[in-house]
């Protein structure tokens, strides 16, 4: 269940659209905003690959212009990892 | 009550995303009962760009479990990108491909087999010591890679200089930023940005040419994008390129020119600039002269005459695209008259037959304008790996210049280093050795008999591959490999050799803007994979007995009896930094393992002495009170001191420099423009990104960028099946139509492994005759339907023992 840290940038002039598309997201929460358009988000996925097709989702959004990670956490899905490396050794 | 778990670390989440914009958030995570989100947090810097972002893998029970951004660093001030964020996934057990055992095959037609690395190294020690022996030493090559750490390019080349005795030593940095190495040395005197990234944050016009930054460097793109955006009436952006890519979007001006014409553009904008007046004439006197030729010294009036075939009407129809002279003239009149400007270009101006001289055209603007060395304006290459600069540039990595930017062929300073190394005089050759493509023509040839390539993959990054890839497939060519996961080059190896990666060992990357930086092992490397400077160290010792020659021991002497995990890096990064790069240019002598540890994003140099490197060092060079160098070699009271060694007369150069188009141009037969490049999330020849399922599934396979009018007159939908095929060879790719490209070129992607998708099968090895860095942007293609969709795997190297 990896969770994410983000700073979302979208273009000033549509701040409060761009939150409201943003928030139509499942898994995805807005913590704050400024005037700039700097957006703090955290996701909450089942799995990285979910993560990922959420930044892609959040990507398409209108107005927005960039998707800035700042934190990344994964302990459980490494442990599964781990595991199913230790499986293979050339 | 204590949170949950899972809100602790959204929390933490929250917490650490809201300090970097300064928004404060309604709760603290401080005295909460919760155990910490990690054992131990471990500071380095990711290994997936040239930028140099640094961030802090948090390790729990011995394994990678998260990253963060670091907020003090100045890098990224925090941020990263997909790519850092997922690059854990290639540490330790967490990836199911890795290589973990050495593997050997007498014959490359053979399975390889499992052996152990006392047999490996011996098998390495015999081979390299029979081509000598039976073939000369200049039979013997290495090729490196601008990934590797600075300690490791060291070491390598260190024993082939001096113990092997030939400079045949090169790296894939010959292949990316070798032109703006000869850029910087013929125009300004010394290599390497005079500034820093801190002018994105000053500079009020960019200039950004011949780079996709938003998508292959895309930290460093947002702190432009948030200047402009934070200053949107007063801030300028211009975009040159004759593809639109992500990077467009926030320019005010793109020009999009014809690919080739890159040179003209630069000229009309020079004659705008010098026919306005708007250049800065005492910056001209006190700084600058002119120059054609080789170098020889010409007026200001001679170059005004030479400018006069580049009026902005003439190079407007030169360019094509949507050039026009008043766009021309608008870029030249931001450019010169902004409070500080900025040029960025990457692989589309470097990558390019005349690629020193379009770098010398971008330089030639800036010193008409005096736009260097004052905040905002500086003349600036962005480069594609973590350590091109700091290990192949400044450690020695190329085969015509020693560490601490010393030319081979100047008697004085291979001297220099041999009486540092403690070796004979006369050990390394007066001759430079084989550039990139001469070395790999060299193994076609048969002339090259035992060749180590360590951490890249030239089977599918050299242009014109196939050719080279029948030399490497030589029987009579023993290969050596050393990575971390299989790729196109493996497969042609007679050994392969399991590496440590990032942060499972230790060493400095040296960024784009001169900026060294550590990075501790926090992970243990999974089976029995080894750190490169074990693996030479432990070779060189073999080596010396199998030649019988003491001087190759003699270079590995200083670092024997040294646990490879921190002790040896470090003692070769002090042998290096003390004795080598001290009285350089890129004096690292303050920047120890011990100072680079207390600060959050490393040192820039010239850094001479610990005070100067723990204030971060030389944000600015040449600039008295800013740069120790520029104080220690002042010849006069002027500000500016231009100390470069390649230039005697201590000046910038302006130069004349003509439109040359590419080497080979579209005809009847190949119509097209065929230019290659990046996609986000994916990385050079994916040996990484592609091992990263959520990367490779982002961008399974390559595509090829078709602009929509050439699709319609040839019938080509989007997902068809489209040839592309020059001279050298095909592709099947599906289509991308798309307005990217302009008319009359397409753009491919070069990551894919998949034989029909790779792309440089289909492109041209002509190279600069400067720089030799090859022409991958630009030859000559056909492209036809061949079928309409079809269902596409995405495709890596396997390991078959």
């Amino acid at each position: 269940m990896p969770i994410g840290g983000f700073i979302v940038n979208v273009h000033p002039d549509h701040l409060e659209n761009s939150i409201r598309d943003l928030k139509k997201i499942s898994g995805l929460e807005v913590y704050g905003s400024d005037e700039k358009g700097n957006v703090v988000v955290v996701l909450e996925a089942d799995s990285s690959k979910a993560m990922e097709e959420m930044v892609e989702k959040i990507m398409k959004i209108e107005n927005v212009l960039s998707v800035g990670l700042t934190y990344f956490n994964v302990e459980d899905e490494i442990e599964i990892q781990e595991e199913q490396g230790k499986k293979t050794i050339h | 009550m204590g949170l949950s778990r899972r809100e602790f670390l959204k929390r933490t989440a929250a917490l650490t995303a809201a300090s970097y914009v300064g928004i404060n958030l309604p709760f603290k995570n401080e005295n909460t009962s919760q155990a910490s989100d990690a054992d131990s947090w471990h500071k380095g810097t990711c290994r997936l760009c040239g930028s140099g972002c640094r961030l802090e893998l948090g390790v729990k029970n011995g394994k990678a479990v998260a990253l963060r951004g670091i907020p003090d660093s100045r890098t990224n001030y925090g941020y990263l990108c997909m790519k850092g964020m997922l690059f854990y996934k290639l540490m330790g057990y967490n990836n199911p491909d890795r290589l973990k055992k050495p593997l050997y095959r007498k014959s490359k037609k053979e399975p390889f087999k499992e052996i152990s690395w006392n047999e490996a190294l011996n098998i390495a020690a015999k081979e390299f010591a029979k081509a000598v022996k039976k073939h000369g030493n200049n039979s013997v090559a290495y090729y490196g890679s601008g990934q590797a750490l600075t300690e490791e390019t060291y070491i390598f080349q260190k024993v082939f200089r001096g113990g092997l005795r030939t400079n045949n030593v090169e790296g894939n940095p010959r292949l990316c930023m070798a032109s703006a190495v000869g850029g910087y040395l013929t125009s300004f005197g010394a290599d390497e940005p005079i500034g820093s990234y801190t002018n994105f944050e000053r500079a009020s016009c960019f200039f950004i040419i011949g780079s996709n930054m938003a998508e292959a460097h895309p930290v460093l793109f947002r702190r432009v994008m948030r200047r402009k955006l934070d200053n949107r009436e007063t801030v300028k952006v211009i975009n040159a390129d004759p593809r639109v890519s992500p990077t467009s979007r926030i320019a005010d001006l793109h020009l999009q020119f014809r690919p080739g014409t890159d040179l003209a553009l630069l000229n009309a904008m020079a004659y705008v600039i010098v026919k306005e007046k708007l250049y800065d004439e005492t910056f001209l006197k006190n700084y600058a002269t002119f120059r054609m030729g080789k170098k020889k010294e010409v007026s200001f009036e001679k170059y005004k005459e030479f400018l006069k075939d580049y009026t902005p009407e003439k190079v407007s129809d030169i360019c094509g695209g949507n050039i026009t002279p008043e766009k021309i003239r608008t870029a030249a009149l931001w450019f010169a008259k902004s409070e500080g400007t900025m040029s960025i270009w990457t692989m589309g101006i470097n990558q390019r037959k005349r690629g020193v001289w379009a770098n010398n055209l971008i330089h030639n603007l800036h010193i008409l304008t005096g736009q260097l060395c004052r905040p905002g304006a500086d003349s600036f290459s962005l480069t594609g790996q973590p350590n091109a600069c700091g290990g192949v540039r400044e450690g020695g990595g190329l085969c015509h210049i020693l560490p601490g930017h010393r030319l081979v062929k100047k008697d004085k300073l291979r001297h220099q280093v041999e009486k540092l190394w403690g070796i004979p005089q006369g050990r390394i050759p007066p001759k430079p050795g084989y550039h990139t493509i001469a070395m790999f023509e060299a193994v076609n040839q048969g002339k090259i008999k035992a060749i180590w390539i360590n951490c890249t993959s030239p089977a599918q990054s050299l242009p014109n591959c196939d050719k080279y890839r029948k030399g490497m497939s030589r029987e009579d060519v023993f290969m050596v490999v050393t990575d971390i996961f299989p790729t196109k080059t493996t497969e042609l190896a007679n050994l392969i050799l399991p590496t440590a990666f990032h942060f499972e060992k230790t060493g400095v990357y040296g960024c784009t803007e001169r900026r060294s930086q550590l990075t501790v092992k926090a992970v243990d490397a999974p089976g029995e994979a080894k750190p490169e400077v074990w693996i030479v160290r432990e070779w060189a010792l073999k080596l010396a007995k199998e030649l019988k020659d003491p001087v190759i021991k003699k270079c590995v002497e200083p670092f024997l009896g040294k646990e490879p995990d921190y002790e040896l890096p470090k003692a070769i990064w002090d042998e290096y930094t003390q004795k080598l790069t001290k009285g350089r240019d890129n004096d690292l002598r303050g920047a120890t393992y011990d100072v680079l540890k207390k600060l959050p994003d490393g040192v820039q140099w010239p850094a001479p002495t610990k005070e100067w490197a723990l204030k971060g060092g030389t944000d600015i060079k040449f600039v008295r009170g800013l740069d120790p160098l520029a104080d220690k070699h002042a010849k006069d009271q002027k500000p500016y001191q231009f100390y470069g060694p390649a230039h005697p007369d201590k000046k910038l150069w302006v130069w004349l420099r003509p439109q040359r188009g590419p080497e080979e141009m579209p005809d009847f037969e190949y119509p097209f423009y065929l230019s290659t490049g990046r996609v986000i999330d994916q990385w050079h020849t994916s040996s990484m990104t592609g091992r990263i399922p959520e990367l490779m599934r982002a961008n399974p396979y390559a595509y090829v960028e078709i602009n929509p009018k050439d699709a319609k007159k040839l019938g080509i939908k989007p997902g068809d099946m489209v040839e592309v095929a020059s001279r050298r060879g095909k592709n099947i790719l599906p289509a991308k139509v798309y307005v990217g490209p302009c008319e009359g070129m397409v753009f491919v992607y070069w990551y894919d492994q998949e034989e029909s998708r790779m792309i440089n099968r289909v492109t041209k090895d002509a190279f600069d005759p400067g720089s030799k860095e090859p022409e991958f942007k630009i030859c000559a293609c056909k492209i036809r339907k061949v079928s309409g969709p079809k269902p596409l795997k995405p495709f890596l190297v396997e390991m078959k023992t």
